[in-house]
């Protein structure tokens, strides 16, 4: 009785064993790049395809971004918890830096002339890549056409143009009608004004990358307009405290004319306010042009994952051009990070052609694994001149660009 | 304590023999505490001995040894990240006497009306703690929305009465320490109302009649009755208080964001962001040892008031 049932036992461990080499089962984490509702139908479909033809099963989790970046980071310290993840394009060189995630070659993805420039320097970090990029998005220029048409005012093309428009709208519909912009509650401020640095002829770093320039003319420039937009009143003093979701509600919900948003919000207008009658335009041209922020994500596979293989060819899955195209198109309204994907008609149609035009020239920050420290400094001091310039307090803003700079520049001197 | 004997064994020795069976059945629970709390403080301290940072923390063992430097640099008010620092824990004083005496304050007025007989006693006694068992993140998102500039109610009261005459800017710059007060006092009174409703009934009724029949006016019984009588319930209460206020963080972190920025900036938050978004951990590291020393000395403070005075008065 007792043999049988050993034997019995000995033949379950033997199966099951046998199951866990046979299914190999890696763990992903994204972000929710789309509605639950039907993110999480297209994953569980999508991993039932790529079970069936490699026998992997994967195990996803869907993770807000705030709580992904701890988690991530912890990951990354530890050395377990997940194989492969989405991350944010600035955070990519960052995390590269602490050695926590494995070095990609970029050849078994189709190579580096396949993905857009701005989205794969975000996957590098000295030179080397460490992550695949995934999906791009990147700001341009909302504006509510029944606004403009009522203040009798067209799209503006450069930013000179943009406050002249403003002051217009201003009139018609009253002070803080003109655009909505993020203020000190908004993580992302940093990209709001980089866009508007760059087409005044600034930059963040210098070309080495050694030192802080954003606090030269070019940068006292921009962030003169950015307050300006409040100054003049064609912001809300209110904007102050706005996070993004904020700024973007104020003009979603028809009550403001213009916002600098990304392909994101297209499903949020959708869902929020259908019958708002909007365009999208390039952003504005500064002195020194036109210039956009590039974003999005890239995947990337953990350095002590022992499911490297399998990592590589669920990211090759989701890359595949109509996996992707599927997900970007129709699913997260990002958009591809492959030259290929865009040769899909949709892209050369209404909003998604002025999309892709600005992605061509977008530009991403540069590949530091002291860009946290950078970011900080410079939010720390950029949310200060909002807040001053709030209370009355504001003078110069070039004394607050300094101090960013400063701090910015000692934590270059630990880069290494 | 009587003469020691010749030939006992010396007095540390005999208490522990005495205690033998209380110190085994403490020892799980020592256990548990050395491996959950000090170990990974131990761990900290080493970390803020070290240079750890982005490059550094996967192999923290072996990233290059600074001594202090790391307490230096949090603690030099002529740096950047050292004037922070100290701001921040102005910062975290300054809300914690406004808050910790307000919550005290009308604690100590709702206990007494809820120490009164009336219909309906007990079920306000439950609805009163209701604030402080909201969860935090969801009562100060409310809290920030009722704060906000355009659409908040604080606003919208204040233009009512008018008492303002364009909205004031709450989430921002110097006024937003007093919106996270605000929010604050509302959570955290009904914790105050609460332990002094306990000590309150505690007090023999006897007193107050004895009082009465001496004459003694509203005031004189509260003054020397109540406030005596729940002075030890009183001095835990503060105490505790003073070690939970500097630990403050969510309701800096939901209502201002992962930056509340200079006026509100307190020790978690600003060592939240060295840390874990700048990786920064060897500097995060000391400046939360630096917080826990703070922190230790109203710890002493409180220990030593928890101690029976016949004790103290025994050591001498």
């Amino acid at each position: 009785m007792l043999g049988r049932k050993s034997i019995v036992l000995a033949l379950v461990l033997v199966l099951s064993l046998g199951t866990v080499t046979f299914a190999q089962t890696i763990t992903f984490w994204l972000m929710p790049n789309a509605p639950d509702a039907i993110h999480v139908p297209w994953l569980d479909k999508h991993i039932a395809i790529f079970k069936e033809e490699t026998g992997i099963d994967v195990k996803y989790e869907i993770i807000g971004w705030d709580a992904a970046w701890s988690r991530i980071s912890v990951a990354l310290l530890t050395g377990e918890g997940v194989d492969v993840f989405q991350a944010g394009t600035t955070w990519n060189p960052q995390f590269a830096a602490t050695g926590g995630v494995a070095e990609i070659d970029i050849n078994e993805f189709g190579g580096a002339e396949s993905f857009m420039k701005a989205n794969l320097d975000s996957t590098t970090y000295k030179g080397k890549y460490y992550g695949v990029p995934w999906f791009a998005e990147t700001r341009a220029l909302f504006y509510n056409k029944d606004m403009f048409a009522e203040a009798g005012v067209e799209p503006p093309n450069t930013y000179d143009e943009l406050v002249e428009v403003g002051k217009k709208i201003v009139e018609v519909f009253g002070e803080g009608s003109a655009i909505a912009i993020a203020g000190t509650n908004a993580w992302d401020l940093i990209h709001n004004w980089a866009i508007i640095l760059w087409a005044f002829g600034g930059d963040l770093l210098s070309p080495d990358n050694k030192q802080a320039v954003f606090n030269e003319q070019p940068g006292v420039e921009a962030m003169n307009w950015y307050v300006d937009l409040v100054r003049l009143g064609l912001a809300s003093k209110a904007s102050a405290e706005y996070n993004q979701p904020q700024a973007d509600a104020a003009f979603i919900s028809g009550n403001v004319a213009m916002a600098f948003m990304g392909p994101w919000n297209i499903a949020g207008i959708e869902v929020d306010n259908p019958d708002l009658n909007y365009g999208i335009v390039e952003p504005p041209a500064g002195p020194a042009g036109r210039a956009a922020f590039s974003g999005g994500s890239n995947l990337v596979i953990l350095a002590d994952s022992p499911n490297k293989e399998a990592a590589k060819k669920w990211i090759q899955y989701l890359l595949r051009p109509e996996v992707l195209t599927d997900y970007t198109k129709n699913l997260t309204h990002m958009l591809p990070t492959t030259y290929e994907a865009y040769d899909d008609p949709y892209y050369n149609e209404g909003v998604w052609q002025t999309f892709k035009k600005t992605l061509s020239y977008a530009t991403a920050y540069p590949p530091l694994g002291v860009w946290g420290d950078i970011e900080n400094a410079i939010v720390g001091e950029y949310k200060q001149i909002l807040s001053d310039y709030v209370e009355g307090k504001l003078t110069d803003v070039q004394r607050y660009l300094d101090a960013a700079a400063g701090q910015v520049n000692r934590a270059l001197a630990r880069e290494r | 304590m009587g003469q020691i004997a010749p030939g006992t064994p010396p007095k540390i020795v005999r208490r522990l023999q005495r205690s033998r069976i209380a110190y085994l059945l403490i020892l799980p629970a020592v256990v548990c505490m050395l491996l959950v709390h000090y170990g990974p403080m131990i761990w900290g301290f080493m970390i803020s001995l070290r240079d750890v940072n982005v490059f550094t923390v996967r192999d923290w063992m072996n990233a290059p040894w600074v001594g202090l430097a790391n307490y230096a640099e949090g603690f030099d008010p002529a740096g950047r990240l050292g004037a922070r620092f100290w701001r921040s824990l102005w910062n975290v004083t300054y809300f914690g006497i406004v808050t910790i005496s307000l919550s005290y304050i009308i604690g100590m007025a709702v206990a007494h009306v809820l120490n009164r007989p009336f219909f309906g006693r007990t079920l306000v006694r439950g609805l009163v703690l209701l604030p402080y068992v909201t969860p935090d993140s969801v009562a100060y998102s409310v809290w920030r929305f009722i704060f906000q500039a355009r659409i908040g109610l604080v606003n919208k009261w204040l233009l009512a009465l008018g008492l303002i005459e364009e909205p004031l800017i709450w989430l921002v710059g110097s006024r937003s320490i007093y919106a996270v007060m605000t929010a604050a006092i509302w959570k955290g009174w009904p914790f105050n109302a609460l332990v002094l409703l306990a000590g309150l009934q505690s007090i023999p009724k006897e007193l107050y009649e004895a009082a009465v029949v001496d004459g003694a006016s509203g005031w004189a019984r509260f003054r020397y009755i109540t406030l005596p009588s729940l002075a030890p319930v009183t001095r835990t209460l503060i105490l505790m208080s003073i070690l939970w206020n500097f630990n403050a963080f969510n309701q800096f972190h939901v209502m201002l964001g992962r930056d509340p920025g200079l006026h509100a900036d307190v020790p978690s938050t600003l060592i939240m962001r060295e840390a874990f978004q700048s990786f920064n951990f060897g500097v995060g590291s000391a400046m939360s040892f630096a917080l826990m020393a703070f922190t230790l000395v109203f710890t002493i403070i409180y220990l030593r008031m928890l101690q029976p005075r016949e004790d103290r008065r025994g050591r001498k």
